[in-house]
């Protein structure tokens, strides 16, 4: 054995048995699990600012200014209850999905032409490059002109806030899709429409989604901004008018109340649905970047 | 002294089985029909600033069940060769011809393999990669692409993984999977570039014995791409020697056979091989 390690010219050395050591593995205390939780913690700031709230309206006792965080809440659950608020939130909706679906599909008809030619490729970048800076809003006194006080005008600002974002995103992340996954799918006598669709779309797609992503948010703010400039189109306005309307009325809790639900809804899109959209895509592909 | 002993071996290895550029070797012949036919193919390409020449009027044979290894340096324009075959670039003087018909543009008759491990389709599993160019390509209807790609999957040794998305495979895997894949649509030819050149040493002598394995058991035509004189020993029943810059073809010869990639005789082949190869760069150096 010695002759054989020597001749080797291997140095063996001893290592501890497990039973040796003090600490191998340990769960951890309650208290250390809870604070391992973000989601616990966000809650616990969130409560922080909400108690925050409630002793400054309750010390200011200026419900025209600031009402106190309970009057708020009151107020929401109100409307919530009177189906005041998802009427209006309703009706915001409507149109954001109306322009927002119109735009994706705009943003996703010039893409195939940029991509096709090199003169779109110049189109959509000279179209990016100038209307991308531009905010949406900027183009509401025209749209106003065009198609009068209604839901035309606002789907016109909506198509223009989300067309540019995703038509951008789009376009990068089909020039960033690998040579190798091009050939690839060449290699299958892919070439069109069925290449952007079975190859392009799937392996942009990243891409793609950030870009529907920034169009929702540019989308969902724009439209609130527009409902407060005018906002009644038929019968009765979105969630932006319900704030604009009840500023006039000095119903202040209320217009809180519509705060909080613009901050909901936005949050549940971004957070639930988009969410779940790349649990099931990208990050089940191991794509997210 | 040294260096007259390996004059000896190698004037005795030409005699045996290497035959420089006029043609091909003569051993086997006769054995199968011509499948690639390419003939004084020289491949120019732009890049931003120069005209490149890769290849210079290169000429050679595959047969049916031929393991034809195009060996060379970098820059020899082996890998572009492969692709002008594969049909993605177009040869400014000569042709290729696939069973005698000219090879315009990319085809499922000749499947690609590539060395990326980005060639898997991330979002499909590996199921889905298998049988995607079969549906595709309406080679074969959704029930007999199933039965296909579960059969060469199979074959591969990745049964257990069927249904896993690629990022969750192992370099080796995931080329095991491109494999698959190109078998499963039994093209004509099987191009490899390099497949095996971006896994560590382990898995990839396990690659190599696998590739062989499953020659051994349908004896599809492959035309491998490799730097490493070794791989193409043990890989090839033939090997295709080029020069760099352009590519030029050296030598033509046939391997040893089956089995015998660790006896003497691969030994000498492999001396012989990195001699020509050294040789060249010998050459190069007064020029440059």
């Amino acid at each position: 054995m010695l002759e054989a390690v020597q001749r080797a010219n291997i140095i063996y050395s001893e290592t501890l048995g497990p039973e040796q050591f003090g600490i191998i593995q340990k769960p951890l205390t309650l208290a250390e699990k809870v604070y391992n939780q973000a989601w616990l913690r966000k809650i616990a700031i969130l409560v922080v600012l909400a108690v925050a709230w409630e002793i400054y309206g309750r010390w200011l006792d200026n419900p025209l200014l600031v009402p106190p965080f309970s009057e708020a809440m009151r107020a929401l659950i109100e409307d919530v209850g009177n189906g005041t608020i998802p009427a209006r939130a309703l009706s915001s909706i409507e149109v954001l999905l109306v322009g927002f679906a119109t735009g994706t599909l705009l943003a996703g008809l010039l893409t195939v032409f940029a991509i096709s030619t090199r003169i779109g490729t110049d189109f959509l970048e000279t179209m990016t490059a100038m209307f991308n800076p531009l905010p949406a809003i900027a183009l509401l006194p025209l749209a106003l002109i065009w198609f009068g006080l209604g839901a035309g005008s606002l789907v016109f600002v909506l198509v223009h806030s989300v067309m540019w974002a995703v038509a951008l995103n789009t376009l990068a992340g089909f020039r960033s899709v690998s040579m190798t996954v091009r050939m690839v799918g060449r290699n299958y006598n892919l070439s069109g429409l069925r290449f952007v669709g079975k190859i392009l779309i799937p392996a942009a797609f990243p891409s793609i989604l950030a870009g529907l992503k920034i169009g929702w948010a540019f989308a969902w703010r724009t439209l609130i901004a527009a409902e407060l400039i005018f906002g009644v189109s038929s019968g009765q306005g979105g969630l932006g008018w319900y704030i604009f309307e009840s500023k006039n009325q000095l119903n202040i809790p209320q217009v809180f109340a519509g705060l909080l639900t613009i901050i909901l809804i936005g949050l549940a899109v971004e957070n639930v649905i988009f969410r779940v959209i790349e649990t099931r895509t990208v990050q089940r592909w191991g794509m997210q970047s | 002294m040294a260096s007259g002993a390996t004059l000896a071996s190698n004037s005795a290895l030409s005699g045996a089985r290497a035959i420089t550029s006029a043609g091909r070797a003569a051993a086997d012949a006769d054995a199968a029909p011509i499948l690639l036919d390419v003939r004084g193919v020289t491949i120019q390409y732009k890049t931003q600033r120069h005209l490149v020449t890769a290849t210079y009027r290169v000429s050679f044979n595959v047969l049916q069940g031929d393991r034809f290894v195009v060996l060379g340096p970098s820059g020899c324009g082996k890998s572009t060769l492969l692709k002008a075959v594969g049909g993605y670039l177009q040869p400014t003087e000569g042709e290729i011809r696939l069973k005698g018909e000219l090879i315009k543009k990319p085809g499922p008759d000749r499947i690609m393999v590539f060395q990326e491990f980005d060639q898997l389709l991330p979002w499909k599993t590996v199921f889905e990669n298998v049988a995607f160019p079969l549906k595709t390509t309406g080679t074969l209807d959704s029930k007999a692409a199933y039965e296909r790609a579960m059969h060469y999957i199979e074959k591969v040794k990745l049964t257990k993984f069927a249904h896993s998305y690629p990022h969750t495979l192992s370099g080796g895997m995931k080329q095991r999977v491109a494999i698959a894949r190109g078998m499963a649509m039994e093209p004509d030819i099987l191009l490899m570039d390099e497949p095996f050149a971006a896994l560590d040493a382990l898995t990839r002598t396990r690659m190599q014995d696998e590739l062989l394995a499953l020659w051994d058991d349908t004896r599809f035509t492959v035309l491998f791409v490799t730097h490493s004189i070794p791989e193409a020993i043990k890989i090839g029943s033939r090997i295709l020697l080029l020069s760099p810059h352009p590519g030029q073809v050296k030598a033509e010869i046939n391997s040893v056979p089956r089995g015998q990639e660790s006896s003497n005789e691969a030994a000498a082949l492999g001396r012989e091989i990195h001699d020509m190869l050294f040789a060249d760069q010998i050459e190069e150096a007064p020029n440059a």
